[in-house]
């Protein structure tokens, strides 16, 4: 009876078992729903413009070849051969941190036939990339780094494309201007010229000598295994005391007049951004309430923004808002004609105004706090959302269970949701326009 | 019921043809919080010269799309609440061949697939709302507009194709949206949402007895008239492009290049185009893929980027193969690219490759099947053209070199080839 409650607890909890492998924290999730397994590294960084390039570009360059695999032909190769591993490394960033990941996943040998040890080979692929890259005469390989320099200058470059991508980029510049924040995780091209194989290298042993690591793990697995693998593939350098916590600065400017910033592309249809400081983050006890403010407002489409911009105006297409809660920013987007800019902005602003009215109705709470649930609820069904949940707890401090989060945004109340809109600041308007007129 | 297991996956799937003619099939999976279901039909945005009951019809492009986004809305208002209440994501969309209205919930999943059901099979348009929905609809394709990925890609298929209608865009234009109302959207529904003409599919963690009566006992009570007799019509297509290489100007900061192949000879259906599907995929990885000596050859030299791809695409009446990324030099990469299709037409491919190509397909499919929408979407799609999913890898490891190596000899030919181009002003 009591494994059999233990289940039940486990299919509505992320509940990660912790694995004692020195020098890094290690997160498991034994569970027989996918078929694969998966695997994620993630190496904390303060995100600054000091390092962020470094980063990116170590990012890349770890991707491409390893001492067991000088040659990136036989790395792909190798993944191919693991029935195609899905394999990655990258950058991206929480808050005012910057993480380097290093992401596997292989299919579960359970149903591949003969075969066996796919997930070592995994972890021992992962040890590679981390703690055993091509190395020459000490360095990294000058052609290897030069090569991935383009690359990451082709990446910065070709943000532009995605015009959505490229607003948020250039409203967050604006917005956070002076603070951590405003770097991008890649890092800028400028910056990138400045690094050669050495000193990569050098910033290389650096991080994996002092950073935190996490590991985590989902799949058909056991901890013995686990542990085994790790202490045999991947051989961190000796550490300093264990998991020195990376010092955040968390910067948090009180908005003293609305900044409007515009911008002008060859673009058929204008990109609108406001952006608000909220002066919540993730680990604050009214992290649940801005939760349930920004369902109510913009992040689903029986809220307030898709609505009125969208179904009543017939303005846009989309119009949305987003929440960065590690930061605290709270991101409105919408396309729109850019003959429309006033209409859609004091649309926006009234939606923002009625939040801090209180005006919302019943029926908008309830929408909402079942559409959450079931948004978290579905994270059960992802490997990598598991991970991703797990680990925004992790990082802001504040661990929480998902039942107990499901269980505070079922008792948030409107009032507490206007206390919410008290904090909401508009900081920044942003509009990336065509370059008719003006 | 019936059932199909099948072992090598660990699935096991219920389907059966209500006697209205819809097609429901079941794939319950244990352990999963949420339920995925998504109701299609077979009409797209290719289908706007069709025949009714021995009348012609050709309706303004982009209607199919248009229909779609209306249908939500009812004479009591949105369709959008419901769902909303009861906590589900929810999501429609219009491919060239299908429509498809989906929800996805991890609770009350009888009561969504109620509403599913109920506001795809109710149909109310009005005349304000239709043309209020107008301003929606443009500034979606204004979006699209400026999306590099999809001006090159639907750039390729207008070059590619002559006259069949793959060759416009799916939203239609602003102009041919312009002439759509409410008599015209009610003729294509009337036509095309016919059960016979649909497909349900659910998946997830649902009790698979009770969903099952809940679907017949909704579809029992409904009154539908007699299938009409549908009759597309399609233009004629010959197998040379329509214009060897297009170009246009959007700001991005490489230029974008897509190679396509149209495929010459069509009409498969079944396990024929799936192997042709896959054979064409297994040839184009040994040839373009991550650990093909050309792909490791040109990133190094700077000629291709980490965007660089290929992707295969076939129905009954059309396919083609599209290979390209971002490329910072488009025309070199173009002769590259056509130095590699001379050497494997006469030197044809290499079977170490080959298997490990495979073994790769095999591995990514079984991945694909943790996704439940990605097993509800593929279902579907294929069964439009008698294809098992199931069948997938049972089929890949049927297939031999001999026989991708001709495939891509037929299918790769530069008669069959077009260019399209993206880059700043």
């Amino acid at each position: 009876m009591k494994g059999d409650d233990q289940m039940a607890i486990q299919e509505h909890e992320i509940s990660f078992i912790p694995i004692e492998v020195p020098g890094m924290n290690v997160h498991m999730l034994p569970t027989q729903k996918f078929k694969t397994i998966t695997i994620m590294v993630q190496i904390e960084q303060v995100l600054s413009k000091e390092v962020a390039t470094k980063t990116a570009l170590l990012s890349l360059v770890l991707k491409r070849a390893t001492a067991r695999f000088p040659e990136p032909q036989k790395l792909s190769e190798h993944l191919d051969h693991l029935y195609g591993a899905i394999f990655d490394v990258d950058v991206s960033k929480k808050g005012e941190r910057q993480l380097l990941q290093i992401y596997m996943e292989v299919a579960n040998e359970r149903y591949l036939h003969n075969e066996s040890s796919l997930v070592e080979s995994a972890v021992q692929f992962v040890g590679d990339v981390m703690t055993r890259p091509l190395l020459v005469d000490g360095v990294f390989s000058t052609e290897i780094v030069e090569s991935e320099k383009k690359s990451l200058q082709q990446r910065i470059e070709s943000i532009i494309n995605d015009k959505m991508r490229y607003a948020n980029q250039r409203i967050t510049e604006e917005m956070c201007k002076g603070e951590p924040y405003a770097v991008s995780p890649y890092g800028d091209v400028e910056d990138l010229q400045q690094i050669d194989a050495a000193s990569l290298t050098e910033y290389y042993h650096t991080l994996l000598r002092e950073n935190p690591i996490h590991l985590f793990i989902v799949g058909d697995v056991e901890a013995s295994n686990v542990k085994e693998w790790i202490t045999a593939h991947i051989n961190l350098p000796e550490r300093q005391p264990a998991a020195i916590p990376v010092t955040m600065q968390h910067t948090e400017e009180a908005v003293s007049e609305v900044k409007e910033v515009i911008d002008q592309l060859d673009v058929a249809q204008a990109k609108l951004n406001m952006g608000c400081r909220t002066h919540i983050t993730y680990k604050d006890p009214e992290y649940p309430a801005l939760l349930v403010y920004n369902g109510i407002l913009g992040s689903f489409p029986h809220s307030k923004l898709f609505l009125n911009v969208r179904e009543k105006a017939s303005l846009a297409y989309y119009a949305v808002s987003r929440l960065e809660s590690h930061k605290g920013i709270l991101m409105m987007m919408s396309g729109i004609d850019s003959s429309n800019y006033e209409k859609a902005v004091t649309i926006i602003k009234e939606q923002m105004e009625l939040m801090k009215k209180g005006t919302i109705s019943e029926e908008e709470m309830s929408m909402t706090k079942a559409t959450l649930y079931n948004q978290y609820k579905e994270l059960l069904d992802s490997g990598r959302m598991m991970i991703e949940f797990a680990f925004n707890g992790i990082v802001s401090g504040n661990p929480r269970k998902l039942q107990d989060l499901l269980k505070e945004i079922s008792e948030i109340t409107i009032k507490d949701v206007q206390q919410v809109s008290e904090k909401v600041q508009l900081d920044t308007i942003y509009l990336l326009r065509d370059k008719k007129g003006v | 019921m019936k059932t199909v297991t099948f072992d090598q996956v660990n699935e096991t799937l219920y389907y059966e043809t209500l006697p209205n003619g819809l097609s429901v099939f079941l794939l319950p999976k244990e352990g999963f919080s949420k339920t995925y279901a998504v109701f299609t039909t077979r009409y797209g945005s290719n289908d706007s010269h069709f025949k009714l009951n021995g009348k012609e019809i050709r309706v303004p492009d982009g209607i199919a799309h248009f229909l779609e986004h209306k249908l939500f809305e009812k004479e009591q208002g949105d369709v959008a609440a419901e769902f909303s209440r009861n906590g589900a994501s929810y999501n429609a969309f219009t491919t060239f061949n299908r429509t498809a209205y989906l929800f996805s919930s991890t609770d009350k999943v009888e009561e969504n697939l109620k509403i599913l059901l109920d506001f795809v099979q109710e149909p109310y348009f009005s005349g304000p709302s239709v043309e209020r929905e107008k301003g929606i609809i443009g500034q979606e394709i204004q979006m699209y507009d400026d999306n590099p990925d999809w001006k090159v890609y639907t750039n390729l298929l207008q070059a590619m194709y002559q006259e069949y209608p793959v060759r416009l865009q799916i939203a239609g234009t602003i102009e041919s949206i312009s002439n759509i109302d409410k008599d015209l959207l009610y003729s294509c529904y009337e036509t095309f949402y016919h059960p016979s003409n649909m497909i349900l599919f659910v998946v997830g963690g649902f009790d698979q007895e009770s969903i099952t009566r809940l679907i017949k006992d909704n579809q029992a009570a409904k009154d539908f008239s007699q299938a009409p007799e549908i009759e597309r019509v399609f233009p004629d297509e010959i197998a040379q492009v329509s214009k060897k290489q297009i170009e246009a100007t959007l700001s991005v900061g490489i230029p974008k290049l897509y190679i396509g192949f149209k495929e010459a000879v069509n009409g498969l259906t079944g396990e024929a185009l799936l192997k042709r599907e896959l054979s064409t995929k297994l040839g184009l990885d040994v040839l373009f893929g991550t650990s093909s000596p050309f792909y490791q050859k040109h990133y190094d030299s700077g000629l291709v980027t980490e965007g660089f791809g290929f992707d295969y695409s076939n129905e009954h009446d059309y396919g083609y193969s599209i290979i390209g990324g971002d490329a910072p030099d488009p025309e070199r990469l173009v002769e590259e690219v056509k130095q590699v299709l001379k050497m494997a037409s006469e030197e044809g491919l290499d079977e170490e490759a080959f298997q490990r190509q495979k073994r790769k397909s095999i591995g990514l499919y079984m991945r694909s099947l943790n996704s439940i929408e990605f097993i509800a979407n593929q279902f579907t799609s294929y069964k439009f053209n008698d294809i098992d999913l199931f069948d997938v890898v049972p089929t890949l490891e049927k297939i031999t070199l001999e026989e991708v190596t001709e495939r891509m000899k037929e299918h790769l030919r530069e008669v069959q080839m077009a260019v399209s181009i993206v880059r700043s002003p």
